[in-house]
């Protein structure tokens, strides 16, 4: 797979994080410099042909003329060209990051955990069958793959979104359907997760915390929630502070 | 009615009574600046809350009613029927039309969704509106989410209103086509009228497809039906429906005020339009294209990526007639002498918006951005500056067709700071959402750090309100004392509404409009009457008609009927008024059909592609191009539905197929008595007509009787089918109600069967309806075998369509 | 104006396609019974809509709308079917 632009540390990982950004950073540029030029062409020509300024009309339309254009055709299908070509090769070249922002990378380790979205909570269910409620511990640099779906059981619940702003996921968690994310958390920290589809009046306060840990930090914590769920619930571990 | 009984424009009776297109198209106008007001206080809300990041006026549930019933009440009550009012007004005075084809259907139209309006007024007061959002994501738009029975109202009020628009749909598409005066081509029709007729394409399929999306939600909240609750896909397939619709939505809001704006940058500059039949293609394209794109939507949902890929395509295709389009306008200021009124201020900055709202959209259409954007103020910044644009553009419409529509000038200098203030409320308004777009939509609390744009956001909001209070200031104060307008304020306007006097007289011009020489004149009315060969249903001598009671009384009807619906279950009073309601529609649909109404159709005029085809039959064919839709849709939710249940695994409802058949060979049987009663009206058989329309009710009724009995006894797997032969022989009229079968919400195949056949069920008896009051006419009036056969010919035609569907249903419910 | 011998002609024929609907299912293997009933659906349709509703004494155009908003519906219904595969 080829994955376009350089990555940092000599590896072809990269976070949706920067990929993301990437990509957004070339599309604001571009299209700040397309939005100056056709509105500063459009405000420059409704300035110098203002009426004040401005020779008599040749030709100008009459009332009750069949309605009929002016030519000018050559200069339209110029720009047109122009525009449609920026507009393509911006988009076929963002669709080259699709797939690899679809299916992620490809690591030996990965780890998978379980997310359902409930009016209004997320529960993170691991491997080892624990779930935890709006709190999801993570390690860094470690691929970390979700399936997203909404509860169906006991009772039927609605539409949600799961995303995470500041990591650049997100997925739709819909009854009855599963939807697939991942993360590549390259700094330790806590995140807010929040619900990106309307689901009823607690939808504002449905929010998690997804905390980065360092692989070490994580895998005794894991440890420890396989043997005693409890005192692991109670002893969530906290991010190192860069 | 006579014309000298149509009471004047200062009577109040003027007001419930007319059909004439111009008084429809000032009540859209009024009645659609009363939702904006309503919409806007509900923004106004909205910022209020958003002014801190914490708690503050509205509690969450009120914030969701008040995001939904803004978004609801903007697209659907103020902006396209804004658009429409002065579609109403201007598109028979630019194509030369005395009116509307069906002016009486028009009023119908206006007072449908002025009733729809109503309805959705009364779901607030029954213990809270819908709050799903403007696009009622399933399964949050479902009673066991939201119970109390406001929430089922605000969804019949949209099915109202879908009521309202598919017939305004018939309307415009066979008045554009065929009441042009002569010589004026579709090629040549004012870009205002061209952006109006392909709206009107665009709603036939894209409307029907939200019909289709309500009818089902309404199945399931008032008798339990189970499809968007469905594990099997029940919400992917509202979002399917309803962005099907939405998308072509989107245009169906912009293409009027894009035709505003094409006409006030011709006007404005003194320049013909630059590339304009490039500009029609490209709206052509768009029309087409608005249905092939609805996924994008759905990007972040488990849709596969083969498809989601073929609908970036798409997407990026449908940017580019854009493109071209505002290029040619830009073009269009070229060598022009541009004169910044107050209309062509609105439409200019219109433009600037929509490039704003066009290149934000690029950055949508790439599924990698998207994927982040999704549910964020992005999106938000991105319609508003899109689909506001096009309000901006209609407001500037607004200013331009002052003059004409009630004769007075308004003031220039309030307008032009109407203008300033509008346009820097709404950027600061607008702006701040795309700074701060990593918040998500419809929260009503937000993390402090965002504060700062939100409060921008806030101050923007109150100064573009602010500026509304100038706009309705300069407006009253025009009316009641400003200068008289001249005929054609505007120099170098182009298009006919500016020949005629301010206002139009009620037949629009003294003479009758023609381009037979290449451009605008007028010949003397009698002459024309005379010299034109009269035609069926041409009444020489007879004044059209301008007046009913029938359509504001239908709607009032519909309104206690959709109001007694919702609550059905809920208080014994709801039950009465929705029977009461219901036979209050029944007579006063009768007394419609009853009404002897006159309007002409014109006799020149050129018809491509639908030379010789009359407007009622023309009418129908649409009707049921969009009827075609409806039953395609239910038939493709059964499909989707099916699939994501697997195909195979799925059980059909029915035990037995020959009761299925059995009404196969009914409903053909009835197909072929309804056409020979056609043949006979041909040849004035009066005994043949009325023969032939009986036994076709004879055989709709076996047929319901089938189906009744067959949805009470056939489904119970104990019951066999001599036994319930038996009971029905007996006549047991018990049995007809008596129902044994299984529930509705027993199963999801329970659910699509019950509701596909009742939503057939219900074509069977309205047909029913219409083919007796046919029978009735023949028999009491002997109508029809004058010549006049059109009415057994057209309700014909919606009886074999009838028959097709169930060609369908048959083989999907009860075979496969 | 047609005669009623032709609308008695398309009539039976109508009759005899629905039967065939029910023979299908019993004879052919499941997905090919699908097929064919489809195809008999549609040709009856087509009889019904060509003669009964006289599309063929129409304009074209009529007959292109309803071909339009047809294509339109079954578009939505097989790419939103495709969409879940």
């Amino acid at each position: 797979m080829w994955v376009f632009g350089h990555t940092g540390g000599g590896s072809d990982l990269r976070t949706q994080e920067s990929v993301f950004e990437e990509i957004f950073l070339v599309f604001l540029v571009l299209g700040t410099i397309v939005g100056v030029v056709v509105i500063g062409y459009m405000l420059y020509n409704g300035w110098r042909y203002r009426a004040s300024a401005s020779d008599e009309l040749e030709d100008p339309p009459v009332l009750g003329e069949l309605p009929v254009g002016q030519g000018g055709g050559k200069k339209l299908a110029l720009s047109f060209a122009l525009s449609a070509i920026i507009v393509l090769s911006l988009i076929v070249w963002s669709y080259s990051a699709v797939i690899y922002v679809d299916q992620g990378p490809e690591m030996e380790e990965n780890m998978e955990v379980e997310i359902v979205g409930a009016q209004f909570n997320w529960d993170f269910t691991y491997e080892n069958g624990e779930t935890l409620t709006d709190t999801l511990v993570i390690p860094e640099d470690q691929l970390v793959r979700f399936s997203v779906t909404a509860q169906t059981e006991p009772r039927l619940d609605v539409w949600h979104t799961f995303g995470v702003t500041e990591l650049r996921i997100k997925a739709d968690a819909i009854p009855g359907q599963t939807a697939t994310e991942w993360v590549l958390a390259d700094q330790q920290g806590v995140y807010l997760a929040e619900c990106f589809e309307l689901c009823g009046a607690g939808h504002s306060h449905m929010t998690a915390d997804v905390i980065v840990v360092s692989q070490e930090e994580f895998d005794s914590w894991y440890e420890l929630l396989s043997e005693d769920p409890d005192e692991a619930m109670e002893n969530i571990p906290e991010p190192e502070e860069n | 009615m006579a014309e000298h009984s149509f009471p004047p424009r200062s009577s109040v009776k003027r007001w419930l009574v007319t059909t004439n297109h111009k008084d429809i198209g000032i009540l859209y106008i009024v009645s659609s600046l009363f939702f904006f007001i309503f919409g806007g206080i509900l923004a106004l809300l909205i910022r209020t809350q958003l002014w801190t990041s914490g708690e503050f006026i509205l509690s969450g549930s009120a914030f969701g009613q008040a995001v939904t019933a803004h978004g609801l009440v903007m697209v659907f009550f103020f902006l396209s029927p804004f658009a429409f009012g002065f579609a109403n007004y201007i598109v028979p005075l630019q194509i030369g039309a005395d009116d509307l084809a069906f002016p009486r259907l028009n009023a119908l139209s206006y007072w449908l969704y002025f009733f729809a309006g109503m309805v959705f007024i009364v779901s607030f007061l029954q213990g809270g509106t819908i709050e799903a959002g403007w696009t009622l994501y399933a399964p949050l738009n479902l009673p066991a989410f939201m119970p109390s029975p406001g929430a089922t109202t605000a969804i019949l009020a949209l099915l109202m209103f879908v009521g309202s628009v598919t017939a305004s749909t018939i309307n415009f598409i066979v008045t554009i086509h065929t009441h042009k005066a002569d010589g004026l081509s579709l090629w040549h029709l004012p870009m205002f009228t061209w952006s109006i007729l392909l709206t009107v394409w665009m709603m036939l399929i894209a409307f029907a497809a939200l019909a289709a999306a309500l009818l089902i939600l309404g199945a399931d909240h008032i008798f339990g039906a189970q499809y968007f609750t469905a594990t099997e896909g029940g919400g992917l397939l509202w979002a399917h429906l309803f962005w099907f619709f939405g998308h072509p939505e989107v245009y169906i809001v912009f293409f009027p005020a894009l035709g505003v704006m094409l006409e006030t940058y011709q006007t404005f500059t003194g320049r013909r339009l630059i590339g304009r039949k490039w500009v029609i293609l490209a709206m052509i394209l768009v029309t087409l294209q608005s249905f092939l794109v609805w996924m994008h939507h759905m990007f972040l949902t488990t849709i596969n990526l083969e498809i989601k890929t073929l609908m970036m395509a798409m997407t990026i295709g449908i940017s580019l007639p854009f493109d071209l389009i505002v290029f040619a306008m830009i073009y269009t200021l070229l060598k022009g002498r541009i004169r910044y009124t107050t209309p062509f201020l609105f439409n200019f900055g219109a433009l600037l918006l929509f490039i704003l709202g066009g290149i934000t959209g690029v950055f949508l259409g790439a599924i990698v951005l998207d994927y982040e954007f999704r549910g964020t103020y992005w999106v938000v910044a991105h319609f508003h500056y899109v689909m506001f644009a096009g309000g901006t553009a209609l407001i500037g419409g607004l200013y331009y067709w002052w003059p004409k529509i009630t004769g007075k000038m308004y003031n220039e200098f309030l307008g032009k700071l109407h203008f300033g203030i509008y346009f820097i409320g709404f950027n600061l308004l607008y702006f701040s959402m795309f700074l701060s777009w990593e918040m998500p939509r419809r929260v009503f609390t937000y993390h402090t750090g965002l504060e700062t744009y939100n409060q921008m956001a806030t101050i923007g909001g109150i100064i573009l309100g602010a500026s509304f209070l100038i706009m309705f200031y300069n407006l009253y104060t025009s009316y009641l004392s400003g200068p008289d307008a001249p005929d054609n304020p505007w120099e170098y306007s182009r298009t006919a509404e500016w020949a005629t006097s301010s206002p139009p007289p009620l037949e629009n011009f003294e003479g009758v409009p023609t381009y037979r020489n290449g451009f605008l004149e007028f010949e003397d009315r009698n002459a024309v009457a005379d010299g034109g060969h009269v035609e069926h249903g041409h009444e020489p001598g007879r004044h059209p008609d301008h007046a009913s009671w029938w359509p504001v009384t239908i709607s009032f009807a519909g309104f206690l009927m959709l109001i007694g619906l919702a609550g059905l279950g809920e208080h014994f009073a709801y039950e009465l008024l929705f029977i009461g309601g219901a036979a209050f529609v029944l007579l006063s649909a009768i007394g419609w059909g009853l009404e002897d109404f006159y309007a002409p159709e014109p006799l020149r005029g050129a018809k491509w592609p639908f030379d010789g085809v009359h407007k009622n039959k023309f009418g129908m064919w649409v009707f049921l191009a969009s009827d075609i839709v409806i039953f395609g849709a239910f038939i493709g939710a059964y499909v989707f539905i099916r699939w994501g249940y697997g195909w195979e695994a799925w059980q059909n409802v029915p035990a037995e197929s020959l009761p299925g058949l059995v009404n196969t060979f009914v409903l053909l049987t009835s197909s072929f008595t309804v056409i020979l009663a056609l043949v006979y009206a041909q040849r004035g058989n009066r005994r043949g007509v009325i023969a032939g329309l009986l036994a076709t009710i004879g055989f709709a009724f076996t047929f319901m009787l089938i189906k009744s009995w067959e949805w009470n006894f056939l489904l119970p797997e104990a019951e066999t089918l001599p036994e319930a032969v038996t009971m029905l022989v007996t006549l047991d009229f018990d049995v007809l109600f008596h129902t044994e079968g299984p529930a509705i919400d027993a199963s999801i195949m329970h659910s699509t069967y019950y509701v596909t056949t009742g939503l057939h069920a219900i074509h069977v008896l309205i047909g029913v309806v219409a083919l007796g009051y046919l029978a009735w006419r023949a028999w009491a009036h002997n109508a029809y075998i004058d010549g006049n056969e059109r009415p057994v010919e057209n309700v014909g035609l919606y009886w074999h369509f009838v028959d097709i569907a169930w060609v369908f249903l048959f083989p999907l419910f009860y075979i496969i | 104006m047609a005669s009623i011998k032709l609308y008695f002609a398309v009539y039976v024929a109508l009759l005899i396609l629905a039967v065939t609907k029910v023979i299908f299912i019993e004879f052919f293997e499941y997905w090919t019974a699908v097929g064919a009933i489809l195809v008999s659906a549609f040709t009856k349709s087509a009889l019904i809509a060509y003669y009964f509703q006289h599309l063929r004494e129409e304009p074209r155009a009529i007959s292109w709308l309803v071909l339009i908003s047809l294509a339109a519906v079954l578009l939505l219904a097989a790419a939103a079917t495709y969409s879940i595969t």
